[in-house]
């Protein structure tokens, strides 16, 4: 085994112990990058002389100390270009390092690289990064998904030992669940956004994307908590992961059943009712969700908001103060631009964006009902397993449809997960989705915690 | 032809704070080296986000309050979308559907102006145009602006004139900004047009770029007689497409055009998603209200109930430091005496800038027990040397021997010689009475001032007859 391809817990154990220096881990991991770039382009930049100088004064001591990380191209790291996977900032170096960042390099975590994603983090495929696609490591003729496709394809090809990515309706769990890894969404609020490129200010959500639940934990505990720098952020100090777990007879977890329409993939469905399964025979409480509000409806929700949100954050890109002027903006990000601009016009405004707010707060309901009813929703990420390249091409509704089981949570700002439940008759993972309400990442933790406990498909790993 | 012209008024104070509205940059920018007051937010780098400064939101509210607006409990922050150079963001944090003060007025000697809306904003930064470059201060981006926006209730520039000296004067007393329009850090945008024949309406303009209060009203009386012309020649009427912004250009006294169809301008407002609604519950509201000082028309008419005229209590009332002046000598309504102090500092002691401090009421209330044995140019002096040296002027006046003498005998003795000295003035008095004054003048004059003069009159007349 290489040393790359360990988790947190093993890496930290190691290097304490001193089987191993921070710079050998850091090579490892380099190493796997420069055998696998090739193929699976994980990575927009690769910091690798920064990263190996910061391995040798690697203080260990610190709860990531010598640990090197994948970090998504749209959270600013100072002095470490930053690009969105955009042209438009191709050449942008940021002054300041976003919080989450800060808070990792003073967790002595070592910062890898930066991995690809959607340009401007529009979409779920990486596919439309101004980089060129990343290839899923199960199969690189398939897409990672997106919009965090590089970290979770860099964690699945394990060319860091964790990565953060950004959510914003399915962008951390929808890759994780196509790459076979570990994605949990926090609450909104939880994890700050200060200096992360903003997509949908109001729904965008930092969170890890890990080889297994405990680090994803992990990770979470050193990336939450309140904010100065960011009055959305929750007025509460960092989460701290429950040192137990309970006991499943007291737990009852809800089955949604409007996520489970006719075009969804047999073998997802097959994996999640098997992970229910798992559950049941734990001890849990299955109970169906029949009147859950069907998820087609967050789809309008969100494509409007999001467009509207988009066309207003993107135009500080005007050209004057950033290396390359509008004509560098892609297709996507144009469309949304002109798309969002339109909903937020005089005479469209009442029918596009004050309504999808309303049906918002009817989504935010409906949850807050369904959460009297249980504690947490077992549910399908994605409709299918990863599809094939050039699945995007043409269609401009790509990531709002693959990311419809995804959409209600984080419209309603909620705490999930994606983790590994099954593979397809192609061998391509499955995940497996546990919902909770806003501020329960400790149940989504341990529900989480206990089927990985359970069952292997995190220990399988993808042949490169 | 019966011209009626109709004003509104848009006015921006920027706010004293010590940090700028969404960040904890300097907000001081006048004179500051160009791009020092500046960070990521301000400068709307990629991820910056705002954060509300709450002494700034309290502050509007307080000009709310003193405008006798409404306050409203729960109110957002929205996102005003347009490009600028000196823009940062590509959109201005302001307030729209929500502000934090509505239905306020503001009362013109006896015309009441009323007050739209209070509501918080961020400013942009500056264009500097040199020769063919135009270079960007950002240091003024995101210093914390209230917008005060009346309804369009006044009808004269000199209106216009006096609804701005008398917001500023409130600003002032509230001590949130200079309000000092040359500087900038109070701007007006008057909206003009005209009612012709109470019938037709001539079509809205907004004059931008007046930089002084003689400005204002001299581009309004522009505009109006502009938009009467303009009307005679081609008769067109307000309607909603037909709204022009016009700027003002004071070497030529004349406004032009800038930019029409102000109506179509879509600047796709809406709530922003960096910050969470703001909440203040009524005692909170309260509990500002407190902490407004008693504002200008409340201590006029304090001052009215003193016996004070008009004009004095105006006088009296103009800033909040002159005012707190005369509430430290004068604490209890004595009409007699309240006259007494104002003379003094509307008269010899407006000339120097007192400080609250110096002053000591005993002192003012010494010379006014006292008044009837100095004269009043011995207490227009001692008022002036007691406040500068601190010490009781009646102190000094013993010094300097300045009460005067009211015994008639001492009197009697100057006056004997007095005639004695003058024969012809004597004379003069015999055929004409009315020239005791010389005589009077001399007793002074031998008295060394002291002598009390309406005593020594009366002593010269009785010598004399």
């Amino acid at each position: 085994m290489n040393l790359n391809q360990l988790n947190l817990v093993e890496a930290r154990q190691g290097l304490i112990s001193k089987q191993f220096s921070s710079k050998e881990l850091v090579q490892s991991c380099l190493d796997q990058i420069k055998k696998n770039e090739a193929s699976l382009n994980s990575f927009v930049t690769v910091s690798e002389k920064e990263a190996l100088s910061q391995a040798e004064k690697a203080d260990l001591s610190k709860p990531l100390g010598g640990i090197p990380i994948a970090v998504k191209d749209n959270f600013l790291t100072q002095n470490i270009k930053t690009t969105a996977s955009a042209k438009v900032l191709d050449n942008y170096l940021p002054q300041y390092n976003s919080t989450v960042v800060q808070k990792l390099v003073d967790a002595g975590a070592i910062i890898i690289g930066k991995t690809n994603m959607d340009a401007w983090a529009h979409g779920s495929s990486t596919e439309t990064s101004d980089y060129g696609s990343t290839k899923n490591p199960w199969n690189i003729n398939h897409l990672p998904g997106g919009s965090s496709g590089g970290s979770a394809a860099a964690i699945s090809a394990d060319e860091a030992i964790v990565s953060v990515g950004s959510e914003t309706a399915g962008s951390i769990r929808q890759p994780a669940s196509w790459c076979g890894v570990v994605g949990l969404k926090p609450t909104y609020g939880r994890v700050s956004r200060y200096g992360v490129i903003a997509m949908k200010s109001s729904t965008d959500s930092p969170g890890p994307i890990t080889k297994n639940v405990e680090d994803a934990a992990t990770l979470l505990e050193i990336i939450s908590g309140s904010d100065p720098h960011d009055a959305t952020s929750m007025d509460e100090s960092s989460w701290k992961k429950p040192s137990t777990l309970p006991n499943l007879k007291n737990i009852k977890l809800g089955l949604p059943l409007s996520y489970f329409p006719k075009e969804i993939q047999p073998e997802v469905k097959a994996a999640i009712l098997g992970a229910v399964e798992v559950f049941k025979k734990l001890g849990a409480e299955i109970i169906e969700l029949p009147d859950i509000l069907d998820p087609k409806y967050s789809i309008a929700v969100y494509t409007i908001l999001q467009r509207s949100e988009v066309s207003s954050n993107l135009a500080r890109f005007d050209g004057v103060r950033y290396g390359h002027d509008r004509t560098f903006f892609g297709q996507e990000a144009k469309r949304r631009i002109m798309l969002g601009t339109y909903s937020l016009s005089s005479g469209y405004y009442d029918a596009y964006y004050t309504k999808a707010q309303k049906v918002r707060t009817l989504i935010c309901q409906d949850f807050d009902r369904q959460f009297q009813k249980v504690d947490a929703i077992i549910q399908p990420v994605s409709p299918t397993t990863a599809l094939k390249i050039g699945a995007t091409v043409g269609q401009s509704m790509f990531g709002e449809l693959q990311d419809m089981f995804v959409e209600p949570s984080s419209i309603a700002g909620l705490s999930g997960i994606s983790l590994p439940c099954g593979f397809d008759n192609n061998n391509l993972p499955i995940g497996l989705g546990i919902t909770c309400a806003q501020k329960r990442e400790d149940l989504v933790y341990q529900l989480a915690k206990i089927f990985e406990d359970n069952t292997d498909y995190h220990t399988k790993k993808p042949q490169l | 032809m019966k011209i009626t012209p109709i004003i509104g008024l848009e006015v921006h104070v920027e706010l004293k704070t010590k940090s700028k509205m969404f960040c904890g940059c300097d907000a001081s920018h006048f004179h500051a080296d160009p791009n020092t007051h500046t960070c990521p937010v301000c400068l709307g780098l990629p991820g910056a986000l705002p954060v509300p400064n709450k002494a700034a939101c309290e502050w509007c509210i307080k000009l709310g309050l003193a405008l006798g607006c409404t306050i409203n409990n729960e109110t957002f922050f929205e996102r005003k979308n347009y490009f600028y150079p000196d823009l940062a963001k590509g959109y201005q944090i302001t307030q729209l559907q929500k502000p934090f003060a509505i239905n306020g007025s503001l009362t013109i000697d006896g015309h009441k102006i009323r007050i739209n809306r209070a509501h918080m904003e961020e400013d942009t930064g500056k264009s500097v145009h040199v020769g063919d470059e135009t270079l960007l201060d950002f240091n003024r981006s995101g210093v914390p602006l209230v917008e005060v926006v009346s309804e369009p209730d006044i009808s004269s520039p000199e209106e216009a004139k006096k609804y701005l000296v008398k917001l500023q004067q409130l600003i002032r007393y509230l001590g949130i900004s200079d309000a000092d329009i040359e500087k900038g850090s109070m701007r007006c945008e008057p909206t003009v047009n005209v009612c012709i024949d109470d019938q037709y309406f001539t079509p809205l303009v907004e004059i931008k770029n007046v930089a002084s209060l003689t400005g204002v009203m001299t581009a309004i009386q522009y505009e109006i007689n502009r938009q009467v012309e303009q009307y005679q020649a081609d008769g067109i009427t307000k309607n909603k497409t037909n709204k022009t912004t016009r700027g003002w250009d004071a070497d030529h006294q004349r406004t032009f055009l800038q930019r029409e169809k102000e109506g179509s301008a879509d600047y796709r407002y809406f709530p922003e998603p960096d910050i969470p609604p703001i909440i203040f519950t009524d005692e909170q509201i309260e509990s500002i209200k407190l902490t407004l000082p008693e504002l200008p028309d409340q201590k006029i008419s304090r001052y009215q109930t003193y016996g004070l005229s008009d004009y004095d209590a105006n006088l009296l009332a103009d800033t909040i430091e002159f005012s707190q002046i005369f509430d430290k000598i004068v604490s209890s309504p004595n009409p007699e005496y309240a006259k007494f102090v104002t003379n003094l500092l509307i008269g010899p002691l407006k000339t120097i800038s007192l400080s609250l401090e110096k002053i000591n009421p005993i002192y003012f209330k010494n010379l006014f027990d006292h008044k009837s044995e100095l004269s009043s140019t011995a207490i227009k002096q001692l008022i002036i040397d007691s406040y500068e040296s601190d010490i009781d002027p009646l102190e000094i006046a013993k010094q300097k021997n300045l009460f005067q003498v009211s015994d008639t005998g001492a009197i009697e003795t100057i006056a004997k010689q007095v005639l004695t000295d003058n024969p012809k003035a004597v004379a003069d008095y015999q055929k004409n009475p009315l020239s005791i004054g010389y005589l009077v003048g001399q007793v002074m004059k031998a008295s060394s001032g002291s002598a009390n003069p309406q005593v020594a009159k009366e002593v010269l007349e009785k010598l004399l007859n």
